[in-house]
């Protein structure tokens, strides 16, 4: 079962990962992962199917609203949020 | 609001020539008309010096790979093809160049390395390449652009086109400055006309959009809107490229990679926004 925390943290270590530029210590839950350049245009999909994965469930890119992969606390908001709150009150 | 006029067939006006391919030629008091937009679209910011240049039709194929339009737009590109020069070649094609559909009897092609040019701006990336800009650098062109459509109608949606386009390459604050001059300028414009004009958010009509990664940037960090004239044709664009072709052409401002931006305009499409707004009587025409 995974919290809020667990998943965020799980975004955090992805980008990481995918990203020789930013230590660990850099990104916050609140930086700006396109507009500062953390993810580029290229690792946008690897990042929208992680997601899913996360989730469970599949993202519409026809939905996708501005704002909505801003940092990880967004992502988490439009994406994870449900999911979490199921799981925290299973 | 004013009425519309309804024109019901704009290939019928006289001056207009339309051919079903998409090709539109221009005569008489529409192509007056044609220039006097384009001359009033030049002054729509007057204390910025445009530098004016002028280009070919045609782009290299290479320059357009390195901005991803080849793989991001492919069925919206126009190739200048050409015959294998050879004799036999030749020879072979002059036998029977066309085929009962009127179609070209192709024989050995030549490589092809040009696309005619899908955007007026394309061009001045690659003469800017590999410069440090000493203050923001701003540039118009009017260029024939080509887009291959699966439908065309007269003025509104063409396989060649007239673009006018103004760029700015600066810091993120002067490019921001310059698309919000052509906004609020435009905004004003639109008022008094009373053109039935809105700025829309908009992305750009990539191949298979869903599985292209700028499809999806474009959808979550929105730099392109478009102004939409009476709720469906696009007379024109701002497009902010924040530092994607400072990037790729290694245009440098400041010791970075330069920001730039576009405002560009479909003339044909702003001549039917006159048509359409005013009717199809010289007499009434106001831009």
């Amino acid at each position: 079962m995974k919290t809020q925390e667990d998943m965020k943290k799980e975004l955090h270590a992805w980008i990481v990962k995918n990203n020789a530029k930013i230590k660990a210590e850099e990104l916050c839950n609140d930086t700006d992962i396109i507009r500062e350049r953390i993810i580029n245009s290229l690792q946008i999909i690897d990042l929208l199917l992680f997601v899913e994965r996360l989730s469970g469930t599949s993202v519409e890119v026809e939905q996708l609203k501005p704002g909505a992969f801003k940092n990880i606390d967004t992502i988490y908001q439009n994406f994870l949020e449900r999911q979490g709150d199921e799981q925290c009150n299973k | 609001m004013q009425q519309i006029a309804q024109i019901t067939d704009f290939s019928a006006l006289p001056g207009l020539h339309w051919q079903e391919n998409g090709q539109l030629s221009l005569s008489g008091s529409l192509l007056r008309l044609y220039k006097k937009i384009d001359q009033k679209i030049l002054s729509f910011i007057p204390d910025i010096i445009f530098d004016e240049q002028q280009f070919s039709p045609f782009i290299s194929a290479e320059q357009l790979h390195k901005l991803d339009y080849l793989h991001g737009f492919p069925h919206l590109i126009t190739m200048p093809v050409t015959l294998d020069s050879s004799q036999a070649s030749l020879q072979a094609f002059t036998a029977a160049p066309l085929n009962e559909n009127g179609n070209l009897n192709l024989t050995n092609i030549a490589p092809c390395r040009e696309v005619l040019t899908p955007a007026a701006c394309y061009h001045f990336y690659e003469k800017q390449s590999d410069t440090e800009l000493n203050g923001p650098c701003y540039l118009t062109t009017l260029c024939t652009c080509f887009r291959r459509e699966s439908a065309y109608h007269p003025l509104t949606r063409q396989w060649a086109f007239s673009m006018r386009e103004f760029v700015c390459l600066g810091t993120q604050e002067e490019v921001q400055e310059f698309l919000q001059r052509f906004e609020k300028a435009l905004n004003s414009y639109f008022q008094k006309q009373l053109w039935p004009v809105i700025f829309e958010q908009a992305t750009d009509p990539f191949f298979n959009p869903l599985v292209n990664a700028k499809y999806v940037v474009q959808k979550l960090e929105p730099v392109k809107r478009e102004m939409i004239y009476a709720g469906n044709v696009a007379i024109g664009s701002f497009n902010f490229h924040r530092t994607f072709f400072g990037e790729r052409f290694n245009i440098r401002r400041q010791g970075e990679a330069v920001f730039s931006a576009c405002v560009a305009f479909g003339l044909e499409r702003w001549l039917y926004a006159v048509l359409a707004t005013c009717g199809p009587d010289e007499k009434d025409w106001q831009i």
